[in-house]
């Protein structure tokens, strides 16, 4: 069995929504004429521009569209998708018409607008009553679409947690009721609990699970050697209470909210994405229920506040709706509206649901009780919200953030400076009647930055030179004679422009009889640009130019500016483009070789104003969302199409997991408060269940349900049901991650061993039961912290941006950085080759569950990258500065920094003869790298 | 799907090639057991083909200044006409907008025995141009690159989805243990970068693995982390070092499938390092086969080097190799929104290299099971982008090719209409030719399916046509 993936253009497919009512309305007998004009006027028109896709034998060709007939009188009545096709006597209620006049969303025949000689006969025709002699056509039954809510609710996800009774347990093994489920599961099988992991291992599991970052032998030591009967406790608690638990438990965040800080197209960076990140690490680390962070990253901006900083958290949390991989270039911004809808909604149903909803974007999901209105019901809420500013290439939307009291006075000042001067250069300008013009002919040699006068411009249509203005460029300026308007274009284009940032600047002579729109258009990095230019104006930079704006130009990239004449009243007159660099600030205001020299104030004052806004104080930003102006519910898209618009879906949640009643979305908000308070509600079978389930596989390498990030029927179940309601059920309770993670620790079932007799081998092969320990790759982040802790060279330093402010995209970016993984830039086209090859989620994807596989690249990476191998010399150093008296000791040091145990005998007679010909800073170094390389380096047991 | 441990060792373990263990003894017995999820399989039928090779233009090449013949542009030259422009359609909803004709650059002639029509931009190209298979009806998705040139490789414009090599890679295996079995030769950092060769969700042994860069010089093409750097007698010691630490390791846990996983890992990434330098070594060929390429002239060869590369590489066995003429700019190559002139110098940097490599492969009787697909993201309008002296990007209508692997020569598949603006006859979507490159292959593209996230994945998503016409 296959299955219908949802993709915009996924409009073929057999699927049927559910019936509609059909249009009880009998055939009238029909009189000859009316027959007549059927027959002449209408049929053919049917048969050849519509039964392709139409038709009973379009449906046996596998081309149907809409499931909308139109062979048949009958199933004309009863319509399709979006409704009936026809209403009998009424031409402007009935769709098919409609849409032959193409004036809404939906245009048929897509080919091309039918003569409007046949739009009349339609019309009449329809106005009849639309006589139609045609008997029915094999219409397909339709049925229903996956489970309907009653079914749903059967299944075990959608029913609310219960508590289960707690299972009597033999013997005194339990250390609490967590441990009395697993017991009584093992028990059932005729099996028993795996030993205990002894203390150096179990030490090691914890550092790892809790902090991401091995302990260091003395850490192992202390905790070997103290023999307090609360000596795991204490150890738990002082973990739990370090800031790197923040780091380990937020990447796992991350993880699932596919934290990135670019994008794959293009490349654009976010520079505020970073807030976000120490968001959710911080809010680890303070232990924020996660009810409230649940409410603070949906819907943050709406939230209640009581300080300047609540404020500003609350509206960092919000980036979580704006870290999509977002398609910023995609041209139908309808189209894209509803995708960034779409990938947010995504994130939040896997996220915090373990729901795949965006199955049910072009059709009702198969296998789950999610019929479409319910995906549109949850996309209606977040339709409501502006995520993008659109243009050629979007952008997402930033809003300054609340700072601190001083922080605030001091930008309020500099504001207010702004506008003083401002209001001081337009007085200016006012008395000086504008800007001085500068006169007389300037060679392009004297231009700073790069120029291409019209002379070099490449010119579609007739194009007069001039020098009649005598204030020009070059040889002069040219003109298109306010003549053959729209046929005429100018091209100016530079030879290999240096990759960087630049203002462009047109040059143009300016008159009374020039044309005051002239449309320009400028290709870059940033994508394509259209403005008009006033050309009856004097231009205002040194009386030559007029300022395009500030661009991005890459290698090999698009890099012109195309002058038309379209649609222009008067004369069309460029004379030169210039590209100014940017990135060299010396040349950031050229002066002009000629030109006014003296007194020049006006100038003066621009600088000034340059130089403030250059430098002052700025307002913190973050990527956050607004709410949209108008406020409405969303229709269902047929087909997934933006262009094919079907019924009303009010604004709601998933019906199948809403208990109690329904709450009321406001008319005036978008409604993301309420989704919020419904997600993060008791009622919600999913949420708790959800979270619990993900700390436990981040525990034990697997979840209790092991595709985390599906509790859907096409999900597993869970493997041990009570336990998982248990956990949701005590989770729920005041939402304290650190609770839940101290209660799964501090079970006897963590601290069992990785051992297996072969009874349990053979009974539970996967250890779904969880009677023995797992063994579990490292994750990349710490490998590479592993690495850089035994080396010692591990960079403490937390929070804040780790890229240049100026980064403009992303592209093979390397940082250098030896900080921890977790504050590695998350760039989509440059993730640091370590974390890509030992598998670190990928940012464009809720990652609940991580790849674990062995391949060769990663071993490539370990032999021969300058990282491993630079560290490993790091690790020598260390090694050697420190007092060891023998290089068995050293052997041994080695082994416990790098794999947290001593070595055996074997290995340490492997090393002494590596040793015995080489120099000490060469053979440590080799010694390490093998240590790091070796198997057994990246697993934990 | 469910895996037992040794399948999900088989499919989770040990990167490009097979589990044959060189130099531990213990775990070579074991790995017997494990069946190599890269061992080259049987597909769903029959294949025609073994390999493939695809040589992607990025950028989009004009198909009405190279190969689809319309003469009514030269005709109506300048002319301003209404056009459905797929860019203002996507941007308005508005149809039929006054464009300006532009007729072709090169000039038209009637080449090779077939007389197929075809201007004189390609002319090396054209002395082959009875070996190639012309689909003249193609369409795609995405008016701009980054959508369009993901739905090339992925056929899908989401940025989550597997590529065709690794597709191609997941159904077939792969034929030589030693090399990868999909390469990516100066892939584009731009337009979704590693997306076009990334695995997505389907294991990671599937993924591309790219050679060089785009805006590198093919001289210094490799793949990353293959050279160690250090004198050859030193690393031989150091990996026998970590052979040793890893035989140890397994003594304590023996039989852990984990740990063997990784020491047999280390073992084919030690061919690797031995293999794959030779087989990317193109001074191994002949003077006589270096010049059919165009290497060692200046305009052809960058291109001519990869092109060769590309070759050794499927002779080796290697599955699909991709070859990218491309950069790394958001716009990139054969992108000319103005100045169409410049496609003259991106179709000499090609035109030797590519007319060389296909009589390379027929002479070495390679081109009888090897595909070789040339095209780009999309096409161009046969109208100048506002008026000016380019063209925009045009989904709706343009022109591939493919050579061998049963693909008819000499055939010219389906039309445009009269301007070249949009496919109108036997229309072959992109999922169509997916469809039947997978075909040839011997594989099913609605069998070659991926369970993820609770649904069944494929290349061609719900639809596809295996175009059957285009077949020998």
């Amino acid at each position: 069995m296959r299955f219908a993936l949802f993709s915009l253009c996924a409009l073929a497919g057999a699927l049927v929504l559910t019936p509609r009512p059909v249009v009880a309305d009998e055939p009238k007998p029909l009189d000859p004429a009316a027959r007549e004009f059927f027959e002449k006027k209408i049929r053919p028109v049917l048969v050849e521009s519509c039964y392709s896709c139409h038709s009973a034998q379009a449906e046996k060709n596998k081309k149907l569209k809409g499931s909308l007939y139109l062979d048949s009188r009958d199933a004309l009545l009863k319509g399709g998708d979006t409704g009936p096709a026809i209403v009998p006597g009424k031409p402007t209620e009935s769709l098919l018409l409609k849409s032959m006049h193409y004036d809404g969303d939906l245009r048929m025949p897509p080919k091309g607008k039918l003569p409007d000689a046949v739009l009349k006969d339609f019309e009449k025709w329809i106005a009849m009553g639309a006589p139609d002699p045609r008997a029915d056509s094999a219409l397909a039954p339709k049925k229903q679409i996956g489970l309907s809510y009653e079914e749903g609710r059967k299944f075990w996800a959608y029913k609310l947690p219960i508590a289960p009774a707690v299972p009597a347990a033999k013997g005194d093994w339990a250390n609490s009721d967590i441990d009395r489920f697993v017991l009584a599961a093992l028990e059932a099988k005729g099996l028993k609990p795996a030993p205990d992991a002894d203390r150096a291992a179990l030490a090691r599991r914890l550092y790892y699970d809790l902090t991401g970052l091995p302990p260091t032998p003395e850490q192992v030591d202390a905790f070997v050697n103290d023999k307090a009967a609360n000596a795991y406790e204490k150890l738990v608690d002082a973990l739990l209470a370090s800031p790197a638990f923040g780091e380990r438990w937020g990447r796992h965040w991350l993880d699932v909210s596919r934290f990135a800080e670019s994008v794959t197209l293009r490349g654009f960076v976010f520079k505020e994405a970073w807030r976000y990140r120490d968001y959710v690490i911080d809010s680890f680390n303070a232990d924020v229920p996660f009810d409230r962070f649940v409410r603070e990253q949906l819907a943050g901006d709406l939230l209640a506040f009581d300080s300047p900083d609540a404020r500003k958290r609350n509206l960092i949390a919000t980036t979580f709706l704006q870290l999509g991989n977002t398609n910023l270039e995609e041209q139908d911004k309808k189209a894209l509206r509803m995708d960034v809808v779409d990938e947010q909604l995504d994130v939040i149903t896997k996220g915090f649901l373990g729901q795949t909803v965006t199955c049910a974007r072009c059709h009702d999901h198969k296998f789950d009780p999610i019929p479409t209105k319910d995906y549109y019901a949850l996309a209606g809420i977040l339709r409501n919200v502006k995520a993008m500013e659109h243009s050629n290439v979007s952008k997402w939307v930033e809003v300054p953030l609340p700072g601190d009291p001083k922080a605030e006075e001091a930008v309020k000042k500099h504001e207010a400076a702004i506008a003083a001067l401002q209001q001081k250069i337009a007085a200016a300008k006012k008395a000086g009647g504008g800007t001085k013009l500068a006169t007389g002919v300037l060679a392009v040699k004297d231009v700073p930055g790069i120029v291409i006068d019209d002379a070099a411009a490449k010119k579609v249509g007739a194009w007069t030179a001039s020098t009649h203005n005598q204030t020009y460029i070059g040889a002069g300026y040219v003109h298109d004679g306010d003549a053959d308007k729209g046929e005429k274009t100018i091209t100016f284009q530079p030879e290999a422009l240096p990759p960087g940032r630049y203002e462009v600047r047109l040059a143009y002579a300016p008159g009374m009889n020039r044309a005051d729109k002239v449309p320009v258009h400028i290709n870059s990095a940033d994508g394509e640009k259209e403005l008009t230019v006033d050309m009856k104006k004097n231009p205002p930079i040194d009386g030559r130019y007029i300022s395009l704006g500030e661009y991005k130009f890459e290698k090999d990239g698009l890099a012109y500016v195309l002058v038309s004449n379209e649609g222009t009243k008067g004369h069309v007159c460029p004379d030169a483009v210039v590209f100014v660099p940017l990135d060299k600030k010396e040349q950031n205001d050229p002066p002009a070789k000629k030109g006014p020299a003296k007194g020049d104030d006006l100038k003066a004052l621009e600088a000034e104003l340059k130089k403030l806004q250059d430098t002052g104080p700025k307002r913190d930003l973050a990527m956050s969302v607004i709410e949209e102006k108008v406020i409405e519910d969303a229709k269902v898209h047929v087909r997934g199409s933006v262009h094919n618009l079907g019924e009303v879906a009010s604004r709601g949640f998933l019906r199948v997991a809403l208990y109690g009643t329904a709450p009321s979305l406001p008319k005036a908000q978008s409604g993301r408060k309420e989704l919020a308070d419904w997600i993060a509600s008791k009622d919600n079978p999913l949420t708790a269940r959800v979270y619990a389930n993900r700390a436990w596989h981040w525990l034990f390498g697997s979840g209790l349900v092991r595709t985390v990030d599906n509790f859907g029927t096409t999900g597993e179940t869970p493997t041990n049901p009570e336990l998982l309601d248990h956990l949701a059920l005590s989770f729920q309770k005041d939402w304290s991650v650190k609770k839940l993670v101290r209660a799964i620790v501090l079970s006897h079932t963590y601290q069992q061993s990785g051992s297996a007799d072969a009874k349990a081998l053979a009974a539970d092969p996967e250890n779904k039961l969880f009677g023995r320990a797992n063994a579990r790759r490292l994750e990349a982040e710490a490998i590479r912290d592993t690495i850089l802790s035994v080396s010692a060279q591990l960079d403490a330093t937390r929070g804040g941006p780790t890229f240049p402010a100026n980064l403009a995209a992303d592209y093979s970016y390397k940082s250098a950085s030896l900080r921890r993984s977790v504050y590695l830039p998350q760039f989509r086209n440059a993730i640091p080759e370590m974390l890509e090859v030992f598998n670190a989620a990928d940012p464009s994807t809720v990652t609940g569950k991580r790849d674990a596989g062995t391949v060769a690249p990663q071993a490539l990476y370990m032999l021969n990258s300058p990282f491993v191998i630079e560290q490993s010399k790091k690790a020598a150093d260390r090694l050697l500065s420190e007092n060891h008296d023998s290089d068995t000791a050293r052997v041994t040091r080695a082994y416990r920094l790098a794999l947290g145990r001593a070595p055996t005998e074997g290995e340490q007679a492997v090393a002494a003869r590596f040793l015995k010909d080489k120099t000490q800073k060469d053979g440590w170094t080799a010694v390490f790298h093998a240590l790091f390389a070796s198997a057994e380096f990246r697993y934990v047991k | 799907m469910q895996f037992s441990r040794r399948e999900w060792l088989a499919t989770n373990a040990c990167g490009f090639g097979s589990l044959a263990l060189a130099g531990l003894a213990a775990s070579e017995a074991r790995a017997a057991n494990v069946p190599n999820p890269l061992a080259a399989k049987p597909g769903h039928h029959a294949a025609r083909a073994k390999r493939v090779i695809f040589l992607f233009m990025q950028g989009g090449v004009s198909h009405v200044d190279s190969y689809d013949y319309k003469p009514v542009l030269t005709k109506k030259d300048g002319k301003q006409l209404k056009f459905d422009d797929a860019r203002v359609l996507a941007n308005t909803g508005m149809r039929g907008s006054s464009q300006r004709v532009m007729k072709p650059l090169w000039k038209f002639e009637q080449r090779g025995k077939s007389g197929k029509w075809a201007s004189d931009l390609f002319p090396e190209v054209n002395g082959v141009i009875d070996d190639l298979t012309f689909v003249h009806s193609m369409h795609t998705e995405g008016v701009a690159h980054g959508p369009a040139t993901l739905f090339l490789h992925c056929g899908s414009t989401s940025f989550v989805r597997p590529s065709f090599g690794s597709w191609v890679l997941y159904g077939l295996g792969s034929e030589n243990a030693n090399l990868p079995g999909f390469v990516s030769i100066a892939p584009s950092s731009g337009n979704g970068g590693a997306r076009n060769y990334g695995n997505a969700f389907i294991p990671a042994i599937y993924q591309g693995t790219p050679v060089g860069r785009a805006g590198a010089p093919a001289s210094e093409a490799t793949i990353r982390n293959l050279a160690p750097g250090l004198p050859a007698s030193v690393t031989e010691q150091h990996f026998e070092l970590l052979r040793e630490l890893n035989a140890e390791q397994l003594k304590q846990k023996p039989g852990d499938a984990e740990l063997e996983a990784v020491a047999a890992s280390y073992e084919l990434a030690w061919r690797m390092q031995k293999n794959a330098p030779d087989v990317l070594d193109i001074a191994k060929e002949t003077i006589e086969t270096q010049k059919l390429y165009g290497i060692g002239e200046k305009a052809t060869d960058n291109f001519g080097k990869q092109c060769l590369m590309a070759r050794r590489l499927s002779e080796a066995g290697v599955r699909f190799v991709q070859v990218t003429y491309g950069d790394n700019s958001a716009n990139p190559a054969w992108d000319q929104h103005s100045n169409l002139p410049k496609h003259g110098d991106h179709a000499k940097a090609v035109d030797r290299p590519i007319a060389g490599l296909i009589a390379d492969l027929k002479r070495r009787g390679l081109l009888e099971d090897t595909i070789v697909w040339w095209g780009g993201e999309f096409g161009r309008t046969p109208y100048a982008e506002k008026n000016g002296t380019g063209r925009d990007h045009n989904p709706g209508g343009f022109t591939t090719w493919l050579a061998g692997g049963g693909f008819k020569p000499a055939l010219s598949f389906g039309a445009t209409d009269e301007f070249g603006s949009a496919a109108v006859t036997d229309k072959v979507h992109l999922h169509d030719l997916h469809a039947t490159i997978l075909h040839q292959l011997g594989l099913n593209h609605e069998k070659l399916t991926f369970r993820y996230a609770g649904r069944d994945f494929r290349l061609t998503d719900v639809h596809g046509r295996v175009v059957k016409e285009l077949l020998v």
